[in-house]
């Protein structure tokens, strides 16, 4: 039940679109707990399930394939149009660029968490389902999984990668007091952009954490818990919601 | 909710184009078996007309028939009562969707709705995805008019399509009675459909049988093929680059024509349609890239949302807030890349294990015990992993490592 609480919260605090793109977790559950679940009824759903996995997840990819190279375009007709120039537009308009290219890689890393999420859902209710069954479901069905497009998160890790990088020229070194009166007036209208990606990314990493804390039916399946040193000291300074966090 | 960095345009559902993946193309009479014929089929699934256009009846006769597998099997251990699990769940269906009811059909399983309960109400049989109208399919006979509601609901067709097996003429020949099409009507609508290239669409396999009933089924899905012809297409950035330079060679977005882009990129396999959505995707990106561009007067107007995002960061500036969120986002996707290879790793070891498993039984084919159908056959594959698993390292949880191949048993020592 860990789980199903889980995705259900991390669905509510993904991003709108995405919402109906998530594992039905809960229905494949009373599905399994029915008197008389059929297998193959089982598994039409789950191919469904996948199906609907794979649409959107290349979908998604395609769009971060074709804003990327937006993206880098943007940047590099700024960087010919301003050159070194530090005038007020050079510096609202690489605002623009930087939050853009932030809220871009946050996306995508929401892609993975999705896919990630959505493999994880599965692995467990094949699991549930093979308790319940007393089957061997599980495994090779996984195994045609991990070949599924909507797994196959390389390309999109990699663009991910691929920013971390290239932002490091984007940002600033150092944040002069300037800057920063400057920028809280333009802030909100940007802040509202990333809200709802940071909300989202903190909601999956507290996920991934709760997840991993310790379950029940600890096995050898079961993934140890979360490292999350280095995310407790960021999370800290930030006073998160309680409904992110519950 | 918030400006999206991305504008999406609706674009066709297509399949995989270039899945390399080799799903095993015979399936094997096993437990598994339905899984993997089951999967098949979703590799092989269009998600629409092709498979709106199966009966429902015909389905499900088919499963029955071709269950020589222990799981599908044992479940549907008659044609009765697979028929009435079957219908169990078409009369919930209708029951809570509060569509036309069988009354026979509802009346004897109402009984058995105990275990329906609400949150089954709406769920799991009622898919956005996919959605098409109503299908058009004809009934031709008894077992045909009990699932009329049902055939209504084209969810049912989408999934229930997964479970067949269009790989035995046998099992079709067996049913075409049963069928709510006739055979002859399956033949000359077949040729009416494009057949995918075979180059491209390695999952489609062109079926010997009449199983396949394409018929010309106006599937209004704005998410469904128009016809055959269209695989998934899943995009590169390399691929994307020669069609950016496709399209500058022919005078930018707007000037470009997807013919012609097409014919100046000369990739084989891909066709006029995934070009076409693809122009318009990166049409819109192009001339509309940010949402928040398109308002400069988004910077006057101050919502108190705006301003209590700025709080959650601390009140910090916008480059602060920037790089806070990059952190998170960061460690966010370290995370998700730490757990995705252990889940691969266990998967692994798991693969490893049943195959030792396999192995070890078929050597003891000579009447001795055999523990390959024992029902804890789960919770042995979890022993024989958590001994293994034992080997993990703590810094492999702890650590965020390049992705490696995966080996069948990890040592202290590989550190």
């Amino acid at each position: 039940m860990k789980f199903g609480k889980r995705i259900k919260e991390q669905i509510q605090e993904s991003l709108p679109e995405w919402r109906d793109k998530f594992l039905r977790y809960k229905e494949l559950k009373n599905l399994i707990s029915s008197p008389d679940p059929a297998e193959f009824i089982f598994i039409g759903l789950l191919n469904s399930e996948i199906e609907k996995f794979n649409a959107f997840f290349v979908e998604q990819e395609e769009d971060f394939i074709i804003h990327h190279k937006v993206l880098q375009y943007r940047i590099q007709r700024l960087v010919e149009k301003y050159g070194d120039n530090d005038d007020e537009t050079f510096r609202e308009e690489i605002g623009e660029i930087r939050k853009d290219i932030v809220n871009f890689h946050g996306e995508m890393v929401l892609l993975v968490s999705y896919s990630n999420i959505n493999y994880t859902g599965l692995a467990k209710i094949l699991k549930k389902y093979d308790r319940r069954s007393g089957g061997a479901l599980r495994s090779p069905f996984v195994q045609k999984v991990l070949h599924q497009p909507f797994f196959k998160t390389d390309l999109v890790s990699r663009l991910v990668r691929e920013w971390e990088t290239t932002i490091d020229a984007v940002f600033p070194a150092s944040n002069a007091e300037a800057e920063r009166g400057y920028e809280r007036s333009a802030a909100v209208s940007s802040a509202a952009a990333g809200e709802g990606i940071f909300r989202n990314t903190v909601a999956a990493l507290v996920t991934m954490r709760e997840m991993r804390r310790g379950s029940s039916t600890y096995s050898a399946l079961s993934l140890p818990p979360v490292n999350l040193y280095d995310l407790d000291l960021v999370l800290q300074p930030i006073h998160i919601p309680s409904p992110i966090l519950s | 909710m918030e400006a999206r960095p991305v504008q999406r345009s609706g674009s066709r559902e297509l399949s995989n184009l270039t899945r390399t993946s080799s799903i095993p193309s015979t399936p094997n009479p096993s437990s598994a078996a339905a899984a993997e014929v089951a999967f098949m089929r979703s590799e092989n699934n269009n998600n629409n007309t092709q498979f709106m256009s199966k009966p429902l009846g015909g389905q499900n006769y088919h499963l029955l028939a071709s269950s020589n597998g222990g799981a599908v099997g044992h479940i549907c251990s008659s044609s009765s009562s697979g028929f009435s699990t079957n219908l169990h769940y078409s009369s919930m269906e209708k029951h809570y969707a509060s569509s036309s009811s069988n009354a026979a059909a509802a009346a004897a399983l109402r009984d058995d709705s105990s275990w329906c309960s609400d949150s089954l109400h709406g769920g799991f049989l009622d898919f956005p995805e996919n959605h098409h109208q109503a299908s058009q399919i004809e009934d031709g006979g008894g077992i045909g008019a009990a699932f009329d509601d049902i055939q209504k609901r084209n969810d049912w067709h989408e999934w229930a399509d997964h479970l067949i097996t269009d790989e035995d003429p046998l099992l079709s020949t067996n049913w075409n009675d049963l069928l709510l099409e006739t055979s002859s009507q399956s033949d000359s609508k077949k040729t009416l459909q494009v057949q995918p290239q075979p180059q491209i669409v390695q999952q489609q396999q062109p079926s010997p049988s009449v199983s396949v009933e394409l018929r010309p089924v106006s599937t209004t899905s704005s998410n469904s093929n128009n016809g055959n012809g269209k695989a998934r297409m899943r995009w590169t950035p390399e691929l994307h680059e020669a069609f950016v330079e496709a399209v500058n060679s022919l005078g930018g977005s707007e000037r470009a024509t997807p013919k012609g882009v097409l014919k100046k990129m000369k990739v084989e396999g891909l066709t006029i349609y995934h070009v076409k959505s693809h122009l318009q995707k990166y049409r819109t990106a192009r001339y509309r890239p940010e949402p928040s561009e398109t308002g400069s007067s988004e910077k006057k107007l101050t919502p108190l949302e705006h301003i209590t995002s700025l709080d959650l960061k601390g009140g910090m500036g916008i480059t602060e807030a920037l790089r806070l969120q990059m952190e998170v986002q960061k460690q966010l996707h370290e995370q998700l890349e730490i757990q995705r290879n252990l889940q691969l790793r266990i998967e692994e070891q798991g693969k490893y294990l049943q195959m030792m498993f396999e192995k070890q039984n078929s050597g003891l084919s000579k009447g001795t015990a055999s523990t390959s159908d024992s029902p804890s056959k789960s919770e042995q594959e979890d022993k024989k992993i958590s001994d293994s698993k034992d080997h993990l390292t703590p810094e492999e949880t702890g650590k965020c490592k390049e992705p490696e191949s995966p080996q069948p048993k990890r040592h202290k020592t590989d550190n």
